[in-house]
């Protein structure tokens, strides 16, 4: 399990990180979501020692983290960089040894994961000679040549096309489902909502948010009725429970006040004269987002 | 997870790397070539110099003419001898290029451009030696009287210098050695800051930093690019060597082996501290095209630094600036091998030197290690040092 305790970081006038306090549990996908500038950046790079914290700590099963056991941690930053010049597989092998791996062990996962993600015929090209798409995929093992116990990826969906997504998505899910600790940050929140197991959503440098999704949305005292009706849509906005609508060409979404009781949905269905169906819901990790991060 | 391993694994990638780039091996190879060509060339070009031919007219005895032959027989040189019937037709021999000098009358030697020293040397030995011959006779002195006279005294040379027990081709290494660093600090010390600047705009560097501190990835840079020019440095004087000994151009210096033992340590101390330096101010540029710029403040120091040490053991070595200059580590690794190679220090101050200099290294791989750790992952502007130091920027 990785822990933030209290981790502060200021630069300058700005903080960056303040008294963020959360964890990532192994076994699980967790998402590290924000607006730009709100600190993902700066918390990951802190778990890797790349920024100083100003107090706080970052902890790994428990202890303060150790050169040691940073050997067992994988990352891909945020600007994607290796040696343009340096062949792939070289390259992969060197990134490898790094972490203390022998020459051996660190050649068989990186020849592996070549040939997974289609790139052993690329092993001894440059990487400069690839294209970005197959640059992209060094990248991500760059960042699993160790067999980490603890992978952490920044922005690792941005710029991928649809099928490279499903890829990732689906390499993030096995590695977590391996045992490893997996945290990730996007702004794809559908994506994330679909693929992790917990959130984590930081703002101005504060944790707003942090835990299991499902509880997290279940938890959360708005409700969302979702409608499909048929003709002109109704006024809904007149019933004083309802606090925002959202209508068009058919399906609604309207969003309830805080603790509201469920027989005012019906009340709702009641004034709906096409209706067609309905569904009272939790909110979606979009809204959960927007309401968290706004307020 | 040793810092040596790490260290030692990226010290071998630079090698590797580095040695394996077209421009590299291109370089080296038309550097051996300007080596060997520098040293056999010109012994070549002498050799076709071997022989030469004279030119006689007027008033000339055999007995000259066989003293010329002799005198270029002393010096191994082949001289044929041509006579001429007047000036004219001999003049015309040396423009024609038939003769590379005309002696008219044993006293004028006429020259088609500036005189051969040697041969000069050759011809008017042999016409003195004739005069005096001549004049021996005349004064009723016998030919062996005549070589007692004359017979040489033996001179021996002797160089004092400004201290005693050095030897000039200390002086010479000392020289040449101080020149050599020079070349390969800023050398060796501009691929360490290319080197550093290149990783921080390809932002591999990042990735790099995640598993091992910034102290260790720079101390391995500097230390592969360093053993790559060490090994650039012994295969060209290998091959200065070989072309040497085929030639036979002129004698390797003698230098003492503890001179020479002093002057590669320096060498390697003075290499270490400026190439921590470059790599320290590489971190603060971004762009390969803010490199130069950045590292403006550690080629001024060490010209000043080279210059000094040059004057202060130049006009004096044994003088207290030269005693402070050869302490100070920025200008020891210039000026003590040269005190060393004049005999002008006292074994402890070497060694104090060397202590300075080794603590100075390690200040500057502390301080090195956070300026490049604070600022090699900002990007954009070139930092200010400052800045860098304190962290204080996003």
């Amino acid at each position: 399990m990785l822990e933030l305790e209290t981790a502060s970081k200021r630069f300058g006038a700005l903080a960056a990180l303040a008294a963020c306090t959360f964890a990532v549990q192994p076994g699980r996908l967790t998402g590290f979501l924000g607006p730009n500038g709100a600190g993902k950046t700066t918390a990951m790079r802190a778990v890797f020692g790349l920024v100083e914290l100003d107090a706080g700590s970052v902890r790994w099963r428990g202890a303060p983290i150790t050169a040691a056991h940073r050997a067992g941690f994988g990352y891909m930053p945020e600007e994607r960089g290796l040696y343009p010049r340096m062949q792939v597989r070289e390259q992969l092998v060197y990134l490898g040894r790094l972490c203390g791996r022998s020459s051996a062990a660190a050649t068989g996962t990186v020849d592996t994961w070549l040939e997974r993600l289609d790139l052993a015929d690329r092993a001894r090209d440059r990487l400069d000679a690839l294209s970005h798409g197959n640059q992209q995929r060094v990248q991500l093992i760059a960042a699993l040549v160790n067999d980490p116990d603890l992978l952490v990826l920044d922005e690792p969906f941005a710029g991928l096309d649809p099928i490279a997504m499903g890829r990732m998505a689906e390499i993030l899910t096995e590695v977590a489902a391996a045992g490893a600790t997996v945290l990730f940050s996007s702004h794809q929140l559908d994506l994330v909502e679909d693929l992790c197991d917990d959130v984590v959503i930081i703002d101005h440098g504060r944790i707003v948010l942090a835990g299991d999704l499902d509880e997290l949305r279940a938890a959360f005292p708005q409700r969302f009725v979702d409608i499909r009706y048929r003709g002109a849509a109704p006024d809904w906005s007149a019933l004083s429970t309802v606090v925002a609508v959202e209508a068009k060409d058919g399906e609604a979404r309207l969003q309830l006040g805080p603790d509201t009781d469920p027989a005012t949905v019906v009340a709702i269905a009641r004034c709906t004269p096409g209706l067609v169906s309905f569904a009272f819901r939790p909110p979606t990790l979009s809204e959960l987002f927007r309401q968290t991060v706004a307020a | 997870m040793s810092g040596l391993r790490q260290g030692w694994l990226v010290a071998r990638r630079e090698m590797r790397e580095r040695s394996r780039s077209r421009g590299f091996r291109a370089g080296m190879a038309v550097m051996l070539l300007v080596v060997m060509a520098a040293i056999v060339v010109p012994s070549l070009l002498d050799a076709g110099k071997a022989s030469s031919d004279v030119g006689l007219t007027g008033a000339i005895t055999d007995d000259l003419s066989r003293a010329i032959v002799d005198h270029g027989d002393a010096v191994a040189m082949e001289v044929r001898v041509h006579r001429y019937d007047d000036v004219a037709a001999g003049e015309e021999a040396v423009r024609d290029e038939d003769v590379d000098v005309l002696v008219v009358d044993a006293r004028r030697l006429e020259w088609r451009g500036e005189p051969d020293e040697q041969l000069g040397a050759v011809v008017t030995g042999a016409i003195q030696l004739v005069a005096v011959q001549e004049r021996a006779a005349t004064a009723g002195i016998s030919t062996d009287d005549l070589a007692a006279l004359v017979a040489p005294v033996p001179v021996e040379n002797v160089e004092l210098g400004r201290a005693a027990g050095r030897s000039s081709d200390d002086d010479l290494a000392a020289l040449a050695m101080s020149v050599l660093l020079l070349m390969a600090i800023t050398t060796y010390g501009n691929l360490v800051l290319t080197g550093v600047v290149e990783e921080k705009a390809s932002r591999v560097v990042e990735v790099l930093l995640a598993r091992m501190p910034a102290r260790d990835l720079l101390v391995g840079k500097v230390a592969g690019i360093g053993l790559l020019g060490f090994a650039q440095f012994v295969l060209t004087a290998l091959a200065a060597l070989i072309a040497t000994m085929v030639v036979d151009s002129f004698d390797v210096p003698a230098v003492r082996a503890g001179v020479l033992a002093w002057i590669v340590g320096w060498f390697v101390l003075g290499y270490a501290l400026y190439a921590m330096a470059y790599g320290a101010l590489g971190s603060l540029a971004s762009r390969t095209e803010d490199a130069q710029s950045v590292a403006g403040p550690v080629i001024y120091v060490l010209l000043a630094c080279y210059w000094a040490s040059l004057v202060a053991i130049d006009h004096d070595p044994a003088s207290g600036w030269s005693q402070l200059v050869s302490l100070f580590p920025a200008t020891a690794p210039f000026a003590m091998p040269a005190r060393l190679a004049l005999g002008a220090a006292a074994w402890w101050e070497p060694v104090l030197a060397a202590g300075f200099t080794l603590a100075a290294i390690a200040g500057l791989v502390g301080f090195a290690g956070r300026v490049y750790t604070g600022a090699i992952l900002r990007t954009g502007p070139t930092l200010k040092l400052r800045d860098a130091w304190r962290g204080t920027v996003q």
